[in-house]
């Protein structure tokens, strides 16, 4: 496949030629930051790209062939991505694992990808691979990262990062070109990644995505999201997940920029006011807590604040109002517009750690409108991007000033998305990857007559812009024959900042049901405001002033629904999921399936069962 | 309706909140344990209890009625007692005086006499040491002391604040032993707070887990002791794994 394009630099068809060919022309500048002891310390290109060829050749060093695989198990820090450039500097195949991955589903993933290295954060994530080594032959060697509380333990199978470093840098010394001629030797055919996706149904699928694959989708970023050296970004997603291997790993091979690490999943937000990124790239779980993070933080305002900001968002919405209908803002409203800017609005997005945003977006699962509606009225370029792993990540997206929100917009150029016969989205391009790893019948679903077969079904708009309807499998048939889409109703119900995540049930039944996650920071705020006894969380959802509370947010999203999609009964979620429960995805949102078999009991009980 | 009830209740030292909204029962006779770590508002919880502190929100009701803003006197005199943390005996008196201190409102000359014999039941060691100055007895004695001290006043309700702060382990057992004979002679109720989380569930009907000024955890002291976070970070009980030590801890959850 030849680039018509002059985003990836000439020669470089693969992700490891390309990563070479950027880390020297970058050199000094600054790659990665991440915080030491509470302090940013920068991670040069030079540097970053030194790192990698230690990893690299101490794993050829170790045994390590071209098209072999070598897997990671850890948050998302810089080594992730020195180990990641390594192994496919080496001509490996890289895989993630989620770091909240249980010890079974370590041996799994270790097991189907055959990886013969795997690369743990630290004593936590060791012990799940030393309870279950028996049980993974092929796995040789496991690299640890962080050895604290380690000092003492010594077992042949293990080996501290420092020490493959060490492996590595002697043998650059020995042999100077070695790394050079692995880089040289891979080829765009090649696997680069395997990404695994959790299936609803089944153990998960690993995707395979060749360095063609990859190179095509970090060309088309830039047409999708144009970013440069001066850009700063924030990385706290698993970088297993495509959307952030994409944005942390990947895209900066192409455009530059400074990638930082958030300190932990918890500090996001923290993270995100301190370093104000000028691209940021999060899922809706992310925006839907900024927005009521703001809706929180207003309660605890003066009348006069509050006044202030209603004004204020009232002048910003209708002015958003206008500019996504390609309407003229007339100059009174302008005026009022720079006012409530000055006032209100430029406070708002530095509480949020918005106030550079450049870029913004949202994906990985469908997003509320009213929600991409208030960011666009505090003057934030945000904008979404549908796709799947399956894709690279990417395949359709629209520009922030097109405001096409509703939808998600067009193809990525060099690509084609078709509506098939069922409705479904279907998409064929370089970006389409190269099937499941082991599991050849679902390679053969997934991919019919060259087409990748999404499992969303969709619509495009007038204007050529696509629309997702739902997921294929998700889509409620009421008893009464009524087609619903559930996450449509979810959405409107997360907007509330009481309402975490939702699941709406009632496929083959009368009405409408649903389960509720609390936000658990605000509910309590609630609670104590109004006085609403309780002690831990499940006496909260317990509480039938709190039942009210969410109550009462549903009969909101009710009125706006027509009266087959209204919700007749919610169940509140008496435990708090995290991304460790096979409930919840590690991009924070709740998983249809398991939810309604583990909570089968309650939505019976809504049902007068 | 239980003995004590605390409703959403609010403790403030200056600006930084202590508890934010922590809501609890002591049934009458049950000994209630609130486990927490250092910091964890165990004592201010105590002491807005018994008056030494006013709560900035909530109630507090005892025996029906409202007491969360009644001086900690008034308090004592409607049946609380409260044993502080490091015992806090009056150094300079003897020990029969400091147990008489306890029973201060009371006017009945004979139920002193008979119950400061109770006392000494309980405590023989204190019956050796009555004139000797309660500052010159060991920790554990003195501690016996606080106790009595409470016990003099005939309470509802007694507050005990880490009764086994800085004691030897036998030591410790003692006083839990004789804390548990004090409950079942005299049908007090206990609102016990304690680091020493295997102790206090073992003498304890139900409990709370109190971090950060919330309560993340209320049950049967059964249901504390098999919660997995309650064994990993309070009892200390966790699996050693395959290389037979294990430093990380797991995340809480509490559920």
């Amino acid at each position: 496949m030849a680039l018509t394009d002059a985003r990836i630099p000439a020669g470089c068809d693969t992700v490891a030629k390309l990563f070479r060919h950027t880390a020297a022309a970058r050199g000094e500048r600054a790659a990665l930051m991440h915080k030491d002891y509470g302090v940013w310390q920068a991670t040069t290109w030079r540097g970053y790209a030194e790192q990698a060829r230690h990893t690299g050749l101490g794993l050829a060093a170790l045994g390590l062939r071209p098209r072999e695989v070598a897997a990671i198990l850890a948050e998302t820090i810089p080594e992730w991505l020195f180990t990641d450039m390594g192994i496919m500097g080496a001509g490996a195949v890289s895989v993630g694992l989620y770091p909240t991955s249980s010890r079974e589903q370590v041996e799994y993933i270790v097991n189907d990808s055959g990886a013969r290295f795997l690369f743990v954060e630290d004593e936590e994530q060791l012990d799940k691979v030393l309870e279950r080594r028996e049980r993974m032959p092929r796995l040789e060697r496991v690299v640890v990262y962080d050895m604290t509380g380690l000092k003492r333990f010594s077992d042949p199978q293990v080996m501290s990062y420092d020490e493959l470093l060490a492996l590595g840098r002697a043998a650059a010394e020995r042999a100077p070109g070695a790394w050079d001629a692995l880089v040289d030797a891979t080829r765009p055919e090649d696997r680069a990644i395997l990404v695994y996706t959790s299936g609803t149904t089944g153990p998960p699928k690993g995707a395979v995505l060749s360095h063609a694959n990859l190179v095509f989708a970090i060309d088309r970023w830039g047409e999708m999201a144009p970013t440069h050296d001066g850009d700063d970004t924030l990385a706290f997603l698993p970088l297993c997940h495509m959307a952030e291997r994409m944005m942390t790993a990947m895209r900066p091979l192409a455009y530059g920029g400074v990638v930082h690490f958030a300190e932990s999943p918890e500090t996001v937000l923290e993270n995100l006011r301190e370093v104000s990124p000028t691209v940021f790239f999060a899922v809706p779980r992310i925006w839907e807590k900024l927005h009521s993070l703001v809706t929180m933080t207003l309660q605890d305002a003066t009348p006069l604040q509050r006044a202030l900001y209603n004004r204020a968002s009232a002048v910003a919405h209708a002015v958003a109002d206008r500019r996504m209908a390609g309407k003229p803002v007339p100059f009174g409203l302008r005026a009022l517009y720079a006012l409530a800017e000055l006032a209100i609005l430029r406070n708002t997005k530095r509480l949020l750690g918005l106030s550079r945003a450049r870029l913004i977006g949202s994906g990985a699962a469908p997003i509320s409108q009213d929600i991409m509606r208030w960011y666009v009225a505090l003057g934030i370029p945000i904008f979404e991007i549908y796709g799947q792993t399956e894709c690279s990540g990417i395949a359709t997206f629209y520009r922030p000033e097109e405001f096409a929100l509703g939808t998600v917009g067009k193809p990525l150029s060099g690509t084609e998305v078709r509506i098939s016969a069922e409705q479904e989205i279907v998409i064929r391009g370089p970006h389409v990857f190269q099937g499941y790893l082991n599991k050849p019948e679902r390679t053969a679903e997934a991919i019919r007559d060259g087409w990748l077969h999404t499992g969303d079904v969709g619509a495009f708009t007038p204007e050529g812009r696509l629309k997702i309807v739902d997921r294929k499998s998700d889509i409620i048939i009421t008893s009464g024959g009524k087609n619903i889409t559930p996450s449509e109703i979810e959405n409107k119900l997360k907007f509330s900042p009481y309402v975490t995540d939702a699941i709406v049930i009632g496929d083959r039944r009368n009405y409408l049901t649903a389960l509720v996650m609390i936000d658990q920071e605000n509910v309590t705020k609630y609670a104590q405001t109004n006085r609403i006894p309780f002690t831990d969380y499940a006496s909260l959802t317990r509480a039938p002033a709190i039942k009210d509370l969410v109550w009462a947010e549903v009969e909101k999203v009710n009125k706006q629904l027509a009266n087959v999609e209204r919700i007749r009964k919610v169940h509140l979620l008496d435990i708090l999921l995290t991304a460790e429960d096979e409930e919840m995805t590690p991009t924070l949102k709740l998983r249809r399936k398991f939810v309604n078999e583990k909570y089968k009991k309650e939505i019976e009980a809504m049902y007068g069962g | 309706m239980a003995l004590l009830e605390l409703r959403n209740v609010e403790a403030y030292y200056g600006p930084i909140a202590a508890l934010k909204g922590v809501t609890l029962d002591v049934n009458e006779g049950a000994i209630v344990a609130v486990l927490g770590a250092n910091g964890a508002g165990k004592t201010t919880l105590l002491k807005t209890i018994s008056g030494a502190l006013d709560p900035e929100a909530g109630t507090i009701r005892f025996a029906g009625a409202e007491i969360q803003k009644r001086a900690a006197w008034d308090v004592a005199a409607a049946g609380i007692a409260h044993v502080p943390e490091g015992r806090e005996v009056f150094r300079h008196l003897s020990v029969a005086d400091n147990l008489k201190m306890g029973g201060f409102l009371r006017r009945d000359a004979g139920g002193i006499a008979a119950d400061l014999e109770r006392i000494f039941g309980y405590f023989p060691a204190l019956r050796a040491r009555v004139r000797e100055m309660a500052g010159n007895l060991s920790g554990g004695e003195q501690q016996m002391v606080a106790i009595g001290r409470a016990l003099m006043a005939r309470p509802r309700l007694i507050l005990l604040d880490e009764p086994s702060l800085g004691l030897s382990p036998l030591l410790v057992q003692e006083i839990y032993r004789i804390i548990g004979r004090v409950k079942a002679d005299s049908g007090v109720a206990m609102l016990l707070v304690e680091q020493n989380a295997k102790m206090a569930l073992d003498v304890a009907d139900s409990g709370y887990v109190l971090e950060g000024g919330h309560i993340v955890l209320a049950g049967s002291a059964e249901r504390l002791r098999s919660n997995e976070d309650v064994k990993e970070f309070y009892l200390g009980i966790r699996d050693a794994g395959v290389r037979g030590v294990r430093r990380w801890k797991r995340r809480k959850q509490w559920r």
